[in-house]
């Protein structure tokens, strides 16, 4: 027995003005500081009635704090909201997440919000999600990431924190910067391998990986080459949330977990992160893996495509510029070096280790480590 | 060399038992890939395996484990002969037959509620691998259902 879930998804042109149709009195929008004052979040206001009342926290540090996440919870409470919009990428989303579930129920602990407890949400408001990224899928996951003040990435799922509505519009993304334009189609192209390789891998998830990876691979080259190209970036952002429906309903693995812990320790972006480690991640697990990897090594553009996945990855990713090693990702190989112990240890703690194709102890991790250097 | 059927009969033990407790604390301490995954573990644990139709009382499995070691394993049909644990997963005889044959997912157990765990989730979430391998370890024991 296993579950599929998943938001009501709006997508498309125009899909933001889906939001008027709703039945919203008074709305959280949680977003981060650089959208606050932005042409996004104009569009967001614009497309909800005026009669609803607002109250947008926009005070969101990327990779941020519970501390940080709850700075407003306070006011929030006061408010009463009836529904939460989350407006960003997946920073905001997942604050918004963390917020919804504390409102709902403030007796719990953030580490409540784990697939194991029943936490009997929604009897006061409900979840929207309207990324402003392509990557992360949290718009469609079960999934949010908090950061801890000692360095440490929690990973807290639950299929109550889902969104209830995921809203895809493209011309959201369209002014999104190359680097994170690359960063976070990577997320998302990490997200559809790893789950269609993880141990809790089925129908649904396998769907959703090889639809994501279709649309997403040989249209990441034409937006970093054309930003405006609206077909592209259209089919990439319908793709990662595709691939955050995959993993959410399978789960992550090896590169997410060793990603998470180089992010916490170094401050780099998540997608960046997972990237930096997937190829190697997949050579490792090719052996308990060959052919579910065979299968995605098709899906890749023939220029790219080399008899294995791993070194077909490395041809894409030196293509658009993603990272291969630790030099590449702009990291002190010195400090890097140092902090190795920790970071086996961090990612040994991750649930993607559980779930990753082949088992692997923190040997395997720390030679992976090693082998990006 | 070849093991008999009837040689293989006199290797399996009882499943649940003070015999199977004691082979499985036995497999459990030789598994370097579960000592690696719990070497920061601190906490004891309660396996209550709960009656159902093919088993006719509770069972209790009580383990002390101590940074990838199991310090103490006993076992009793009844829980006032036993320390409180910090963790309890408790379902029933019949899954518990799966989930030592591999068809059940320890995680997966739980979040189709074929399993309940009790304790810090905070803790847990961070020892997944090594509860896997706990699961891994039972799959080690020649078990007799």
């Amino acid at each position: 027995m296993w579950f599929f879930r998943s938001p009501e998804v709006v997508f498309g042109a125009d899909a933001l003005s889906y939001l008027s149709s709703l039945d919203i009195k008074k709305a959280v929008i949680v977003t981060d500081r650089f959208l606050k004052q932005s042409k996004v979040m104009d569009k967001v206001l614009m497309s909800i009635p005026k009669e609803v009342k607002t109250m947008v926290v926009a005070d969101i540090n990327p990779e941020p704090t519970f501390a940080e996440m709850s700075a407003s919870l306070s006011k929030i409470i006061d408010f009463s909201p009836d529904w939460f919009i989350a407006v960003g990428g997946g920073s905001a989303i997942d604050t918004a997440k963390v917020l919804f579930a504390i409102y709902e129920r403030p007796d719990i602990s953030v580490y409540d919000i784990t697939p194991l407890v029943n936490l009997n949400l929604r009897r006061k408001s409900r979840l929207a999600a309207i990324p402003t990224t392509s990557g992360t899928g949290s718009e469609c996951s079960w999934a949010a990431v908090v950061s801890e003040e000692e360095g440490r990435k929690v990973e807290l799922a639950s299929k109550e924190i889902m969104p209830d509505i995921a809203i895809l519009d493209p011309s959201l993304v369209v002014d999104l910067p190359r680097e994170q334009s690359r960063n976070t189609a990577v997320d998302a192209i990490t997200h559809a391998i790893e789950a269609y390789t993880s141990t809790w891998r089925n129908h649904y998830s396998d769907a959703f990986a090889e639809k994501a990876l279709e649309l997403i691979l040989p249209n990441l080259p034409k937006v970093l080459h054309e930003p405006s190209d609206m077909d592209a970036r259209e089919q990439i952002h319908v793709g990662a949330s595709m691939a955050g429906l995959s993993f959410s309903n399978s789960q992550i693995g090896l590169a997410h977990a060793m990603g998470h812990a180089l992010g916490a320790v170094f401050k780099l972006p998540h997608g960046l992160c997972v990237g930096l480690f997937l190829p190697s991640v997949v050579e490792l697990n090719n052996d308990s893996a060959a052919d579910r990897y065979s299968r995605l090594n098709r899906i890749f553009p023939d220029r790219y495509r080399e008899k294995e996945l791993h070194s077909t990855l490395r041809n894409y990713f030196a293509e658009i510029g993603q990272p291969l090693n630790v030099k590449q990702a702009g990291i002190d190989v010195q400090r890097y070096m140092s902090s190795i112990d920790g970071l086996v240890d961090l990612a040994s703690e991750s649930t993607g280790v559980t779930t990753n194709a082949r088992d692997a102890n923190s040997e395997d991790i720390r030679r992976i480590f090693m082998h990006v250097v | 060399m070849l093991i008999t059927k009837k040689r293989l009969s006199q290797l399996m033990v009882k499943f649940p038992s003070p015999e199977w407790v004691e082979e499985y604390a036995k497999k459990l301490n030789e598994n370097q890939t579960y000592k690696d995954a719990a070497k920061t573990w601190e906490g004891d644990i309660m396996f209550v395996v709960e009656k159902d139709e093919s088993f006719p009382k509770n069972s209790y499995i009580y383990l002390d484990l101590y940074h990838g070691e199991c310090r103490k394993a006993m076992y009793s049909d009844s829980l006032e002969n036993l320390p409180k644990a910090a963790f309890t997963y408790r379902g029933p005889y019949s899954n518990w037959r799966k989930l030592i044959d591999k068809q059940i997912d320890p995680i997966q157990g739980i979040l189709t509620g074929k399993f309940k765990l009790e304790g810090s989730m905070m803790k847990i979430m961070r020892y997944t691998k090594a509860a896997k391998e706990m699961v891994n370890t039972a799959t080690l024991v020649q078990t007799e259902f």
